[in-house]
């Protein structure tokens, strides 16, 4: 696969666009998926697909070829996704910790707050439910859980994904669990 | 009176993270038999993974190909001016 995908990327470089719509084509589905699954909204996930195409295409002399293709296009995907997030959020201090909650955040807090009443949750689709409690987590660990458990990419690659050490992703995906037990308590 | 060794939680990420050696994995075992408040907790905490496992697979929409190909720039951008 990687063999294959970099043969493209060659022609790519060479100025072959219809090589980069085979590379397209390839990962879609993974990268749409992912951008869904963070933002929960599909016209904004095709708008953050396309741009992150768009940007691994404009970029595509920097990818060492060494590594892994799909890594370095979810690495530029997330991060759309997470600079998304973030400027949808008010602008508080967002990053500043909530005296008394160790690691939490006004991310979380905010997110807390989106709370619907029990009744709706209760006529929710199962479906509509899972990305509602995803779209709850704090971005930092909502892109640890999506890329573990809905991508199911092995540990050491979320670590290069997200530019973390193992020690971090592992963390951000016990805690992701941790609030989403916490979510789903009434469930 | 608390028993509950002070790792138990950790022991049950790393167990759910696959990353428990034998001894270990035996230790929580013993553990959730005994401890009904922990077992309750491990259950809730798998639960919690299969319900977003449960989540379905997403399509792109047919047209994304031909879309993302419309955003891209024309011409490949080449250091230096051209013309």
């Amino acid at each position: 696969m990687d063999a294959l995908v970099n043969k493209r990327i060659a022609k790519v470089i060479k100025g072959d666009q219809n090589a980069f719509a085979e590379i397209v084509e390839l990962y879609q589905h993974q990268l749409y998926q992912v951008c869904f699954r963070m933002l929960g909204n599909k016209q904004e996930a095709e708008d953050i697909a396309q741009e992150a195409f768009m940007r691994a295409y404009v970029n595509i002399h920097t990818f060492d070829q060494n590594r892994k293709f799909s890594t370095w296009l979810y690495r530029i995907a997330t991060n759309l996704c997470i600079d998304r997030i973030r400027k949808k959020k008010p602008d508080y201090h967002l990053d500043a910790e909530v005296r008394g909650t160790e690691g939490l955040n006004m991310y979380s807090k905010i997110a807390n707050e989106d709370e619907l009443p029990e009744e709706e949750l209760m006529r929710m689709e199962v479906q509509e439910r899972v990305q509602y409690e995803i779209s709850r987590l704090p971005d930092k660990y909502r892109a640890a859980i999506v890329l573990k458990y809905i991508e199911e990419l092995p540990l050491a690659e979320i670590s290069e994904i997200l530019d973390l050490p193992l020690g971090t992703v592992k963390t951000r995906i016990h805690r992701g669990r941790e609030a989403l037990r916490k979510q789903l308590s009434n469930l | 009176m608390n028993t509950c060794p002070e790792n138990v939680l950790e022991l049950m990420n790393h167990y759910l993270d696959g990353d428990l050696n034998p001894s270990e994995e035996q230790q929580l075992k013993e553990h959730l038999e005994s401890c009904p408040d922990c077992r309750e907790q491990y259950q809730a905490l798998s639960k919690t993974v299969a319900f977003v496992q449960s989540a379905s697979h997403i399509q792109a929409p047919s047209d994304f190909v031909q879309k993302t190909m419309e955003r891209l720039p024309k011409e490949r951008q080449r250091a230096g001016v051209q013309r």
